[in-house]
C-alpha cells in the first residue's frame, strides 16, 4: 500500500473508531502511531519520538494558556458574577416582552467575557437564570433554547479556548484572533435576542414581563458588574497591548476571577477542590487530544497527503466561495455528532493548509482570523444541534420536567440565526476584520 | 478487595490532580508576582520580572497536565461520541470498554517507558533550560510521577472493565 493509500485508509479507521465510542484520543493516537509505523516499517521512529514529544507537548508555553484559562472559567463560575451580570441586564431589559429571556442571553454574552469554555457558561447562566425563566412564565422550549444558545457566547465571545487552539495549529495570532471575534461575537448576542423577540410575539405565551426599573437602579445594577469589565480588559486588552503575553494574561484572568470570587466568600477550601478537579479533568481531556492530533497529524505530513490535497484541490478550478461552503457545511455536519475541540484539532492541520491556498481577494494574515471565525462559529452550532449538542444536554439535565424534545425544538431559532450569521460574516469579511484594522492603525 | 483497590485508585487519581492544581495556581501567583515586577523595573528600585518564569511555567505545566491524566482517566472523562451507545447490545459496549480501556493501558505504560528513557536522555546529555538554565531531566522526572501513577490507574481501569464484563455491575463508592 502505498502512503497516500495509507493516509486516505486512516480516516475511514479513525471514523470507525470513533463511532465506536473509543476515547477521540486514543483513537487518534493509534491510528497515528500505526500509520507511522506502517509507512516506515518500523515501529522505531514512533518511539523515539515519544521520548520527547508527551513532554514537548504538554509543556509547550503556547498551551499553557488552555490549563489557565480553564481554571479561570471554573473560578468565574464561583465569583457570582452571573448572578450580577443577570440582575444588571434584566434591570435594562426585564420590562421589555421576552425580556427575561434576552436578558439571559445578555448575561451569557457578560459572562462569556471572563470565561472561555461554553459547557461552563450555559451551566453557570443556567442555574442562575433558569428558575428565573420559568417563575415568570417563559415556555420550557424557549428556557432551554435560549439558555443552551447563550452558552455557546462563552466561546464566540473572547477569551475563547476554541480560537487559542486554532491559533497554534494554523499558526495565527491569538491577540488578533480576540480582537476578529469580538463584532461576531456580539452580533451573535444580538442575533439570539432578536430570535426571542420574534418568538414571543410570534407564538402566543404566558409569559409575564418584570417591571420597569428606574435608571439609578439600573446604573447601580450596572456598576456592580464593573469586575467583569476589569478582568475582561485586563485579559484581552491587556495582551493586545502588548502587556502581556496569552498566558500570562490567562493568568491574570485565573487570578482576577479566584480573587472575586474569594471575596464573595464562594471560594471556600471544598469548592477551590472542587474546581481544581474539574480543571484538571478537562485539561487532561484536552491535552490528550493534542497529543493524538499531533501523532496523527505528523504522519499525514509523513505521507504528504495535505500537500497533495491542497495542490489537487487548487487544481480542479473550483470557485473558492464553493470550497469554502462545502466546509463549512462539513463543519456543521460534524458538529451534530461530535465535540467541537476534537473537531478543530482533527480537523484545522488538514483543511487550513487547503483553503489557504485558494484566493479569497485577502491578505493571509487577514483570511487566517477571518477563517477562524467562520470555523469557531460552525463548529460552535453543534453544540445546540441535536441529536448530540452538549450544551442542550446540560440545560436540559437542570430542568427535568423538561423534554428533551422540546429543548431541541427550542434550540431551532437560534440555530437559525447563526445560520444567517455565518453567511454574513462569510460574505462580508470586513465586519470581522474591521477592528482588527482599525486597532492595527493606531 | 476490589472496594478497597478502587479507594486507592481513586486517592492516588484525587491527590496527583490536587499536587498538578497547587503547580497551577503557584505558576498563577508567580506569573502576577513576575508581571507586578516588571511594571516596577522603571522605578529602578532592584525589583523586576522573574527571570525563570517562562521555564518554570513550562515545566510546572507539564508537570501538572501528567498529573491531571490519572483523574481524567479513572472518571471517564475522555471525550468520545456516546452517540450509538444506546444501540449496541450491552455486551458489546462492555467489551469496547474493555479494550479502549485496555488501549489506554498500553498507551500510559508505553507513554511512562518512553518519558524514562526520554529522560535518562536530558540526563546524559545535560540539556538546560533556554533562559533560567534549569537541567531538563527534572522536568521530565516531576512529570515522571504523573505518568506512572497514570499507567496505574489505568490498569485499574481494566480490571473495572473486566469485572464489569463479568456481570459485577455493582456500584461504585461514590466520589467525594
Amino acid at each position: 500500500m502505498s502512503n497516500i493509500e495509507l493516509a486516505l485508509w486512516s480516516f475511514p479507521v479513525l471514523l470507525l473508531l470513533i463511532f465506536l465510542r473509543a476515547p477521540i484520543a486514543l483513537a487518534m493516537i493509534a491510528v497515528g502511531a500505526t500509520g507511522t509505523y506502517l509507512a516506515i516499517g518500523t515501529p522505531m521512529m514512533v518511539l523515539n519520538q515519544l521520548k520527547t514529544l508527551t513532554y514537548g507537548t504538554f509543556s509547550n508555553y503556547s498551551f499553557s494558556i488552555i490549563p489557565l484559562f480553564l481554571l479561570m472559567g471554573q473560578f468565574a463560575t464561583l465569583s457570582g458574577m452571573s448572578a450580577s451580570l443577570f440582575r444588571a441586564a434584566e434591570s435594562f431589559l426585564g420590562h421589555r416582552k421576552g425580556g427575561v429571556a434576552m436578558s439571559a442571553i445578555g448575561a451569557c454574552a457578560g459572562f462569556g467575557a471572563i470565561c472561555g469554555s461554553s459547557l461552563a457558561t450555559a451551566a453557570t447562566m443556567g442555574q442562575v437564570a433558569l428558575p428565573e425563566l420559568r417563575r415568570y412564565g417563559y415556555p420550557g422550549s424557549l428556557s432551554t433554547g435560549a439558555l443552551a444558545a447563550g452558552g455557546t457566547l462563552g466561546i464566540l465571545i473572547p477569551p475563547s479556548v476554541i480560537l487559542v487552539i486554532y491559533a497554534i495549529l494554523a499558526e495565527q495570532n491569538i491577540e488578533k484572533l480576540f480582537v476578529a471575534a469580538l463584532i461576531p461575537g456580539i452580533l451573535a448576542a444580538l442575533g439570539y435576542m432578536l430570535a426571542i423577540m420574534v418568538w414571543v410575539r410570534v407564538s402566543p405565551n404566558s409569559a409575564a414581563v418584570k417591571e420597569r426599573v428606574p435608571w439609578a437602579t439600573r446604573m447601580r445594577a450596572l456598576g456592580s458588574v464593573w469586575p467583569v469589565l476589569a478582568i475582561f480588559i485586563a485579559v484581552v486588552g491587556g495582551i493586545y497591548a502588548g502587556i502581556f503575553t496569552p498566558t500570562e494574561a490567562a493568568a491574570v484572568g485565573a487570578a482576577g476571577t479566584g480573587l472575586v470570587a474569594m471575596l464573595s466568600g464562594q471560594l471556600d477550601l471544598p469548592r477551590l477542590k472542587q474546581a481544581i478537579l474539574a480543571t484538571a479533568s478537562s485539561t487532561a481531556m484536552i491535552f490528550l487530544i493534542i497529543l493524538g492530533a499531533g501523532l496523527y497529524n505528523s504522519f499525514l505530513a509523513l505521507t504528504q497527503l495535505p500537500q497533495m490535497a491542497s495542490v489537487w484541490v487548487s487544481e480542479q478550478g473550483l470557485s473558492p466561495w464553493v470550497v469554502l461552503t462545502a466546509v463549512l457545511i462539513m463543519y456543521l455536519l460534524f458538529g451534530c455528532i461530535m465535540d467541537s475541540l476534537s473537531m478543530v484539532l482533527l480537523t484545522v492541520p488538514i483543511i487550513y493548509p487547503i483553503m489557504s491556498v485558494l484566493d479569497f481577494g485577502m491578505s493571509a494574515d487577514d483570511f487566517g482570523l477571518w477563517f477562524g471565525i467562520l470555523v469557531l462559529i460552525v463548529v460552535e452550532v453543534g453544540l445546540i444541534t441535536p441529536p448530540v449538542g452538549m450544551n442542550l444536554f446540560i440545560i436540559n439535565s437542570m430542568s427535568r420536567d423538561i423534554p428533551i424534545g422540546q429543548t431541541y425544538r427550542g434550540a431551532l431559532p437560534f440555530v437559525l440565526t447563526d445560520m444567517v450569521r455565518v453567511v454574513i460574516l462569510a460574505a462580508f469579511p470586513a465586519i470581522t476584520l474591521w477592528l482588527v484594522w482599525v486597532i492595527d492603525a493606531l | 478487595m476490589y472496594a478497597r483497590l478502587f479507594r486507592i485508585a481513586d486517592a492516588l487519581a484525587r491527590g496527583m490532580a490536587y499536587l498538578g492544581g497547587a503547580a497551577l495556581l503557584v505558576i498563577v501567583v508567580l506569573t502576577c508576582v513576575s508581571i507586578v515586577g516588571r511594571a516596577l523595573v522603571p522605578l529602578d528600585i532592584g525589583i523586576g520580572p522573574i527571570r525563570a518564569i517562562y521555564d518554570l511555567t513550562e515545566i510546572g505545566m507539564a508537570a501538572a497536565v501528567f498529573a491531571f491524566l490519572p483523574l481524567c482517566q479513572l472518571r471517564r472523562g475522555h471525550a468520545s461520541v456516546d452517540l450509538f451507545k444506546p444501540l449496541y447490545p450491552t455486551v458489546l459496549n462492555r467489551l469496547l470498554d474493555l479494550l479502549f480501556d485496555a488501549g489506554m493501558l498500553f498507551i500510559a505504560v508505553i507513554g511512562a517507558w518512553r518519558l524514562t528513557l526520554g529522560m535518562l536522555d536530558k540526563l546524559r546529555y545535560g540539556e538546560t533550560t533556554l533562559i533560567a538554565q534549569i537541567p531538563v531531566w527534572q522536568g521530565y522526572a516531576a512529570s515522571l510521577l504523573g505518568a506512572v501513577v497514570f499507567a496505574l490507574v489505568a490498569g485499574f481501569c481494566v480490571l473495572r472493565s473486566l469485572r464489569t464484563l463479568g456481570g459485577k455491575t455493582d456500584a461504585e463508592p461514590e466520589h467525594v
